[in-house]
């Protein structure tokens, strides 16, 4: 309890946490909510393209399904930085060193900082569909819409399904950043990964068989997989666009938990073997 | 035995690399409630040896204990303090919130920071970021933490490097007083004339190995005779030929004889029976600092 309370301090007290959530929030309004509603308000020829679809899907009945696609996409590339800066900085500022000669054991430090980012998305989601409520709210009202909510199985599911995919991110970002010992390598080829690489080998995934294996255990497959089950549109044009072939939800959530089981063991086994000698 | 030793240390090696020996079979052990020094240039292999002695690094091969335990466990780390190296802190916290943070590490109340920082006289700046400390500022928190669990063995890797004269002999003041009574003190520095004010007990290592080992007088039992005569030359011949007399050096003009004390009027005595004129003769006490260059010198040539 005691650690877990030291790595909560950190994580708080640290203003990227805060700059990082800011972010996450600002760009999922702006793509999910303003800027949709701007182009049925103002712009003439979207309006004449489907206007009326485009307002369904900002009403607070269509919340879930709206706010979901961010998630695997830009969501989960701030939480690696996240998870890279939680861990990662440690090696840069030399801090393992006297984290680690207190009293709690390595392995106990490195489980509550785990447990500690577990804690710390919890805010990342929920704050998000507070903010789409209130910002599909203010849609309905000023265009007299009803105001209906999503399910609350729906909305459970949701929320879980965010955390969880949020997860998988930061674990993979704690693994890199413990891999390349520090934070600029890890975050650099955290986002080449989870935005250029994951995206790229995807859409030559329809063609060549031996990458459609591959991807199959993407972080953006499995995650897209999962809010597709809940209903949720993943195809399609614009930034949250996935073109791969999806899996069915069960598997997609198999996958991922395997996955941050597989990522949060070779790291907790690199921090409890490798020697802590200086900034290395 | 082992009751009264706090740590030991058998044939303890680490290679870092192939080619990098930075521990190489390094024996020694501290005793309960001592001060001991721990000497060396640079690259020595001072800190890695702390740092095996606290768990961080893997040795390669050989044995330590330290409380009687293996190194790095939490029972051990518990009743430790320690600053290795460059104090390493969160940046970003002030010097409170950083002492929380190893204060729940270590399990130890709130309470114990604001003694800690005041010991170190750091109180008025606890509420300033890490990162706006000056180097003394940092190396002083270092010691705060150090003292959070009101250990009974403290590491200490160059407590003082950083600070200026006066905090130099402020640290020092503050390392003595801790180490009377039951607190055993285990510190490091290169700088021998520093430990030589606080230590009981000085080990000097070199290229990874113990070189010398003792209480300070037996360390600097190797005081020297200094003899001006003339001429020297025939002065040197004639010492060389005595019966008790070590070493002797050419010093510009005198002759530094490695000599027993007892035996300067003796020698005296022959000279002047030579016909040589002998216009200086006396006793000086080397400082630590010269046996410590003394011996790594002397090991630089053999090596
Ligand atoms: N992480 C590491 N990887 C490889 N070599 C290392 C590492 N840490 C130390 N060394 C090497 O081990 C040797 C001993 O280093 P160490 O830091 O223990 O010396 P030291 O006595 O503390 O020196 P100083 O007085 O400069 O602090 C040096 O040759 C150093 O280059
Ligand atoms: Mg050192």
């Amino acid at each position: 309890m005691d650690s877990l309370i030291a790595e909560l301090i950190l994580l708080r007290k640290r203003v990227a946490t805060w700059i990082l959530l800011g972010f996450w929030l600002f760009m999922t309004i702006l793509f999910g909510y303003v800027l949709p509603y701007y182009a049925y308000k103002g712009d003439i020829r979207f309006r004449e393209r489907g206007g009326q679809v485009l307002l369904t899907t900002l009403l607070p009945h269509n919340l879930v399904t709206n706010l979901l696609s961010g998630f695997p996409f830009f969501g989960g590339t701030i939480v690696l930085i996240l998870g890279v800066l939680a861990i990662g900085s440690e090696y840069s500022w030399g801090t393992l060193t006297p984290a680690f000669t207190q009293r709690a054991s390595r392995l106990k430090v490195f489980f509550s900082k785990i447990l500690a980012l577990a804690i710390t998305l919890v805010p990342f989601v929920l704050l998000v569909f507070l903010l789409g409520f209130i910002a599909s709210v203010l849609i309905a009202l000023k265009e007299d819409q009803p105001i209906d909510l999503p399910s609350a199985w729906l909305f459970v599911r949701a929320l879980g399904i965010s955390w969880f995919i949020l997860a998988a991110w930061a674990t993979f970002g704690v693994l890199i950043a413990v891999l390349s010992r520090g934070t600029a390598l890890a975050i650099g080829l955290g986002i080449i990964y989870g935005l250029v690489l994951e995206g790229v080998i995807s859409e030559f995934a329809n063609e060549i068989s031996l990458l459609s294996y591959i991807s199959k255990a993407f972080l953006r497959t499995n995650g897209y997989s999962l809010l597709s089950s809940l209903g949720a549109s993943v195809t399609g044009e614009g930034p949250g666009s996935f073109s791969g072939s999806l899996v069915s939800g069960t598997q997609a959530g198999l996958v991922l938990a395997l996955e941050i089981v597989v990522f949060i063991a070779v790291a907790a086994t690199l921090i409890k073997r490798r020697d802590v000698a200086g900034s290395s | 035995m082992t009751d009264n030793i706090v740590i030991e240390t058998k044939a303890l090696t680490k290679r870092y690399r192939p080619g990098i020996v930075a521990v190489d079979g390094l024996s020694m052990n501290v005793k309960r409630g001592e001060v001991y020094g721990f000497v060396g240039p640079n690259g020595a292999g001072k800190t890695t040896t702390l740092r095996m002695l606290l768990g961080l690094v893997h040795p390669t091969s050989g044995d330590c204990s330290v409380l009687g335990h293996k190194p790095g466990s939490p029972e051990v780390l518990a009743r430790i303090g320690t600053i290795v190296e460059t104090p390493a802190f969160y940046p970003y916290l002030c010097g409170r919130d950083n002492l929380k943070v190893l204060a729940r590490l270590a399990s130890v109340p709130y309470s114990r920071i604001d003694p800690a920082l005041k010991e170190v006289d750091l109180l008025d700046r606890a509420q300033d970021k890490f990162k706006n400390y000056s180097l003394g500022m940092k190396q002083r928190l270092g010691m705060a933490a150090a003292l959070l669990k009101d250990p009974e063995l403290l590491i200490l890797d160059e407590p003082t490097n950083g600070l200026d004269p006066a905090g130099m002999a402020e640290m020092r003041g503050l390392i003595r007083e801790l180490g009377r009574g039951e607190r055993t003190v285990l510190l490091s520095s290169h700088l021998m004339g520093e430990l030589e004010q606080i230590c009981d007990r000085i080990g000097v290592i070199k290229k990874g190995k113990i070189i010398a080992e003792g209480a300070l007088d037996e360390l600097r039992h190797g005081s020297r005779l200094k003899v001006k005569a003339e001429p020297l030359a025939r002065a040197q011949e004639l010492l060389g030929a005595m019966p008790g007399v070590g070493k002797i050096e050419q010093d510009t003009d005198a002759l530094m004889v490695e000599a027993d004390p007892a035996s300067a009027a003796a020698i005296n005595r022959s000279l002047v029976e030579a016909g040589i004129e002998v216009s200086e003769l006396y006793m000086m006490k080397l400082s630590l600092e010269n046996v410590f260059l003394d011996l790594t010198e002397e090991n630089k040539q053999r090596g």
